[in-house]
């Protein structure tokens, strides 16, 4: 039902899509001469039709779009294909005090100002074809003698019946710059040899086509150990993301339950109790947490002095005189996801106590004159309720663990692996995807494989949550509660 | 319409990005830069008797300890060449252990001079990040009266070794401080005693002291091998070449059984990497190894007996071994993409000159470079400096690539941790193969 | 029956006083090494062996190169601020958009918005510094605005949870009376979202003031007056400095924190108001 489901999405995507055309196509056919003159000069259909204002400003993001094409894009995307050929070559001029050196090409500039080229271009001609679709409606319009709407009614209908795109179109515009082009940058670079030996902009760097897929999974790779270090570093994010999002999740319902208890004093004081633990920056409270709980930390002198840590010791369980709590593989898992929760579950209260709060009153005192109990609220309104509501934020939760960097690498960035395999490959038990992404790319400079383990991982993540987020927000269920 | 808001946003959006294009190209094409500027410079060929002087404007990184010296040392710079420019300097923070990674990020927005610990060379040589100092031979000649021989001559061979890639000399050695060597309390321990290893620890044991070490970094525990005679050294093709795994004076696996029989030792702390001054304060040791970073712990930790010298000899197959170490340096170094990378040398000349050298051993107790300069008594006196000085001769130039850290801090880890048995030959050389692998792996 | 109740709320407080204590232990060990005599790492005690002002001293009125925490602080709240409110304007032009609008684009846009949070923002990190250099943003705090809030819609998910709680019938009567959509969500929706505003002003508030790797990159002249609080104070703990300024490190989480929590605070109070104002329930 849900493959049905997609394909009709991607039938019906496909089929407006192809409606498009074939209104541009006709309003091409049959548009007068003004509609045809819009092909070149764009605003030329609405002057016809008195929009004057309009006709003017769309012409001029027309002239702008060409300026941006004459004038910037070509020095970059003419070089698209090769990613530039001219390597950098200086010489010190001894009159000037200066080094003197030729117009050199430099790769990454190349591959980001053409994606934005592209992405600009794009836009436009989806915007060219809409205009053109719109002009040849207002000559139907004035055909007909309908009103044609002033520029005044204009801007009333984008703060009503057009609201969305007055709302969207910052936000958009906001993605596209600073998420979209820089992804797609980074997608393109898993087809380049982009990595130490070739970083601009003193040398150059290629595409390369799949070579770096072939070796991440033909092993070869950076290393042999390479492909089993991917998996290790999966299967511990994905157990980390399962019990962070799990954790924090009920923790947070339940301290917010326990604290909205009518049997608390004091609700309020409490809370921000509690919320004072968020107010203290992630970097100092969770490197403060790993001084604490350091080798040589207080924790471990508290825990030496009480005769825990020799209790430990004579059991087997240790084999230093110091608990490892951040230094060994097995305690650092357990201690991550408990920190995790002492970070996590103040946030979850937050908003599992906003949620709660807005549960419609009606259904719980209906439940309660029916002579429901505590438990069977919960159970029956509470929980389905919170689900429905946070079901999303959930399926997000869990996104952002995959990638939750700061808990991970402030709290084990001095950790030492013993793992010879993993370490050959630049890895740690401890370390999640991104982590180790970061590391590749931050002190390896080997973007390339960082990009292309990048692009796997965002291949797996898209299909659990696609899958996970469509029976959360099925349409059906989005009116539910209202 | 609807597009109304789009459209004019639209147009901001590609006005703006037109708009900045020419600035971002000039920025990139040298060319165009150095001509503008020609009018401005071509007063310096006239020589010092012409009356219009050059701008020049400088920016500069240093350590966040040494700003204050830095600045001074500036000023005088400022001072000394008014009469042929007129240089601004404006002075930043980056610290000599990340210069590389920010530096690397984006190369022409980093400073035109920085220093930066001698290991990084490689890979800002590699990235294009260096000026060559060969290269600006006449205009040094020209302006500090000195020749890059000169300046080669001046400094400790080791520190030129360092600074030097592919016979090309790609930076001025501005101090000789980064390399290890032994702190001890002398109430506690003889000079007998830190000796050798096996003397050190009974000592201490009998204090019921500890001796820490940090051997999860491939920088500590690689002076074990060096000392026995091994090599590290780094390939044309950016590989790292390493023979840890098999025969030099001794066998690899007689070093690794030496250092586990030191490591197994109840009164040996195995130290991570960068903690040895808070093990330092917190009283449980009596020894220690590390560098002249940390010679205000150790000086605040053993009071009247604070006390350093060379590195301990170490038991392999029955002999005693002295234990090697990695001498490293702090260099300055000029941006290869520096507008005034003459001007820049020169900065960067002065700041490591022999004057500047003393300056900064007498303001930051940082150990010179400039043989001159570390001949002097206060240097002598030092008692970290001195120690260094003493181990330097068992130093060895570290010259790895970036696939060296990883393995070996593992290796070093798994000994401190005691993974291995002394006797379990077998395993030891399957521990030292697997690091070879990750060491020499294949950059890519 | 009047006892067991008694016991039982006993107990219920008392859970929770245990609770908070196990949250509190690291925020009071922050506070109580902020005013340690001590530079370095306290390993053996809880409490510092001795008092002393001297790291807020230092931290406030002797700024060094090191610690120019006035500077920072200041350029980090300009930046918070300026941060907070695009982003939080974003967030909730989005939810409402997708919560209480009906368009042909809305489930695609959705879908893809999902897609693009699956990425690791990290890996793009060098191409954002490039774009934000193309714009000759970078060294500049506008940039790290901009990197802060840009994709900010992205986050929407949350707030439109809490949007689509909202009852229809509110809107519906709103529109009969003749209201543009405009009007309904600047009269009728934001008035009754005060918690999801509250959360959703915080939690964008926050990120400047906790983001070191974004900010290290963009803030990259080495010019240490320029920085926020989060890269200076990280910076502090360098191996070289720790020692030093480990104590004026927790100085200035404390310092930090102090602002936040008080927004903490008085939110807290439109957020309860706002709850029990009711208007919810009707």
């Amino acid at each position: 039902m849900k493959g049905g489901k997609v394909a009709a999405g991607i039938k019906s995507f496909f089929g407006s899509v192809g409606g498009v055309f074939k209104n541009f196509g006709t309003a091409v056919a049959k548009g007068d001469l003004f509609v045809k003159l819009s092909m070149l000069v764009m605003g030329a259909g609405y002057i016809r039709r008195k929009q004057i204002i309009k006709g003017i400003l769309v012409t001029l993001l027309e002239a702008g779009v060409i300026a941006f094409t004459v004038l910037f894009a070509p020095q970059y995307v003419s070089k698209f294909g090769t990613l530039g050929t001219v390597v950098r070559e200086s010489v010190f001029n001894m009159t000037t005090m200066k080094n003197e050196y030729n117009d050199y090409d430099n790769s990454f500039l190349i591959l980001l100002m053409s994606l934005v080229s592209f992405v600009v271009w794009a836009a436009f001609l989806a915007f060219y074809i809409f205009n053109m679709i719109s002009v040849y409606n207002l000559q139907k319009a004035a055909k007909e003698g309908k009103h044609i709407n002033s520029f005044r009614e204009d801007i009333q209908e984008l703060l009503n019946k057009k609201f969305h795109i007055t709302l969207l179109f910052l936000p958009v515009m906001g993605i596209l710059l600073f998420t979209v082009v820089p992804l797609l940058v980074m997608i393109l670079v898993a087809f380049t040899n982009y990595d130490q030996n070739h970083m601009p902009p003193g040398s150059l760097f290629t595409w390369t086509g799949l070579t770096n897929f072939i070796n991440l999974f033909g092993g070869g790779g950076l290393t042999v150990t390479f492909g089993y270090a991917f998996v290790r570093v999966l299967a511990w994010t994905l157990v980390w993301a399962f019990f962070s999002t799990l954790t924090t999740y009920i923790g947070g319902i339940l301290l917010s339950l326990l604290i909205n208890n009518r049997k608390t004093k004091l609700p309020k004081m409490w809370r921000t109790l509690f919320i004072i633990t968020i107010a203290v920056p992630q970097f100092v409270s969770l490197l403060l947490v790993k001084h604490f709980f350091a080798d040589n930390g207080i924790f471990n002198s508290f825990c030496e002095a009480i005769g825990l840590t020799e209790a430990l010791y004579n059991a087997g369980i240790i084999s230093n005189m110091s608990i490892p709590f951040l230094t060994s593989p097995g305690w650092v898992h357990v201690m991550i996801i408990l920190i995790n929760i002492w970070v996590g579950v103040p946030y979850q209260m937050l908003i599992a106590t906003g949620v709660l709060m807005n549960i419609p009153g009606e259904q719980l005192e209906s439940a309660r004159i029916d002579g429901a109990t505590p438990r069977q609220i919960f159970r029956h309104i509470t929980m389905p309720y919170m689900l429905f509501v946070t079901g999303p934020a959930l399926v997000t939760d869990f996104v952002k663990n995959i990638n939750n960097f700061n808990v991970i690498y402030l709290l084990t960035s001095t950790y030492v692996t013993t793992n010879q395999a993993l370490a050959n490959s630049q890895a740690k038990e401890t370390d999640l995807l991104v982590t180790w992404l970061f590391t590749l790319t931050q002190d390896y400079y080997n973007y390339k494989m960082a990009s292309a383990i990048g692009i796997v991982v965002f291949v797996i993540c898209a299909v659990f949550t696609l899958v996970a987020f469509n029976r959360m927000i099925r349409g059906d269920r989005e009116e539910m509660f209202r | 319409m609807r597009k109304f808001v789009a459209l004019s946003l639209c147009l901001a959006v590609t006005a703006s990005l037109a708009g900045c294009s020419p600035s971002s190209s000039s920025d990139s094409t040298g060319a165009t830069g150095a001509s503008g500027n020609a009018d401005n410079t071509s007063a310096v060929d006239g020589g010092n008797t012409s009356g219009e002087i050059p701008t020049v404007n400088l920016t500069m990184w240093g350590a966040e300890e040494d700003q204050a010296v830095l600045q001074t040392m500036i000023d005088s710079f400022i001072e000394n060449y008014k009469d042929v420019a007129d240089i601004t300097v404006q002075l930043g923070v980056e610290s000599e252990s990340t210069a590389k990674d920010t530096i690397l990020t984006d190369i022409e927005a980093a400073a035109d001079v920085f220093a930066f610990a001698s290991d990084q060379l490689p890979d800002l040589v590699k990235a294009g990040a260096l000026q060559s100092i060969d290269e600006l031979d006449a205009a040094i000649q020209a302006y500090a009266g000195k020749s890059v021989a000169d300046i080669e001559s001046a400094n400790v061979s080791s520190s030129v070794e360092a600074a030097t890639y592919n016979d090309t000399l790609y930076a001025f050695p501005m101090s000789a401080d980064n390399g290890f060597f032994l702190y001890y309390n002398s109430d506690v321990l003889s000079e007998e005693d830190v000796a050798s290893w096996d003397n050190l620890l009974a000592a201490a044991d009998a204090a019921g002291l500890k001796v820490g070490m940090t051997l999860a970094s491939g920088w500590y525990n690689a002076g074990f091998f060096y000392g026995a005679g091994f090599t590290t050294g780094l390939n044309d093709d950016g590989t790292t070449s390493i023979d840890f795994n098999g025969e030099a004076d001794y066998t690899g696996v007689e070093v690794v059984q030496a250092m586990l029989n030191i490591s197994g030792n109840s009164a040996f702390l195995a130290v991570a990497d960068g903690d040895m001054s808070n093990q330092f304060a917190s009283g449980t040791l009596c020894a220690g190894i590390s560098g002249t970073w940390d010679a205000e712990a150790a000086q605040q930790a053993f009071g009247e007996g604070y006390a350093a010298t060379k590195l301990p000899t170490y038991t392999v197959a029955g002999d005693q071994v002295q234990q090697g170490s990695v001498a490293g340096f702090k260099l300055v170094g000029v941006n290869a993409y520096s507008e005034n990378a003459g001007w820049a040398a020169l900065l960067a000349d002065w700041i490591t000159n022999e004057e500047n050298q003393a300056l900064r051993f007498e303001q930051r107790q940082i150990g010179p470079s400039n043989i001159n300069a570390a001949a002097s008594d206060a240097v002598a006196a030092n008692v970290a400096i001195a120690a260094l000085a003493e181990q330097s001769a068992y130093g060895v130039v570290q010259l790895v690539g970036n696939n060296y850290w990883d393995p070996t801090a593992t290796f070093g880890e798994i000994i401190a941790q005691g993974q291995l048995a002394v006797d379990d030959t077998a395993a030891i050389q399957e521990a030292l193969d697997t690091m070879v692998t990750g060491v020499t792996a294949p950059v890519e | 029956m009047m006892k067991k109740k008694t016991i039982q709320t006993i107990l219920h407080n008392l859970l929770l006083a245990v609770l908070a204590l196990i949250w509190l232990v690291p925020i009071v060990w922050l506070l109580v090494t902020s005013f340690s005599a001590y530079t370095g790492v306290n390993a053996t005690s809880f409490f510092p062996d001795e008092w002393s002002l001297n790291n807020y001293k230092n931290l406030l009125f002797s700024a060094d190169t090191v610690a120019q925490f006035p500077n920072w602080f200041k350029n980090t709240f300009l930046i918070a601020c300026a941060s907070c409110i695009v982003s939080s304007a974003f967030v909730l032009m989005v939810a409402y958009a997708m919560s209480c609008m009906r368009f042909k684009m809305r489930k695609p846009i959705m879908n893809v918005a999902i897609i693009l949070n699956l990425f690791p923002g990290f890996l793009s990190m060098i191409a954002v510094y490039f774009i934000l250099k193309s714009f000759n943003l970078t060294n500049n705090h506008w940039g790290l605005v901009l990197v802060y809030s840009a994709s900010s819609g992205l986050g929407y998910l949350i707030a439109k949870g809490f949007l689509d709680t909202v009852p229809v019938s509110l809107r519906e009567a709103a529109y009969i009376d003749g209201a543009s959509e405009a009007r309904v969500f600047w009269k009728v929706v934001m008035p009754m979202s005060r918690p999801i505003i509250v959360y959703t002003v915080i939690s964008s508030f926050l990120a400047p003031w906790m983001d070191f790797v974004f900010a290290k990159m963009i803030l990259n002249s080495g010019i240490s007056s320029m920085w926020t609080v989060a890269i200076g104070l990280y910076n502090m703990l360098d191996r070289s400095l720790i020692n030093t300024y480990f104590s004026q490190f927790c100085a200035g989480g404390v310092l930090v924190s102090i602002p936040i929590s008080i927004l903490f605070v008085i939110m807290q109070k439109f957020y309860v108001e706002g709850i029990t104002g009711g208007a919810v329930k009707g």
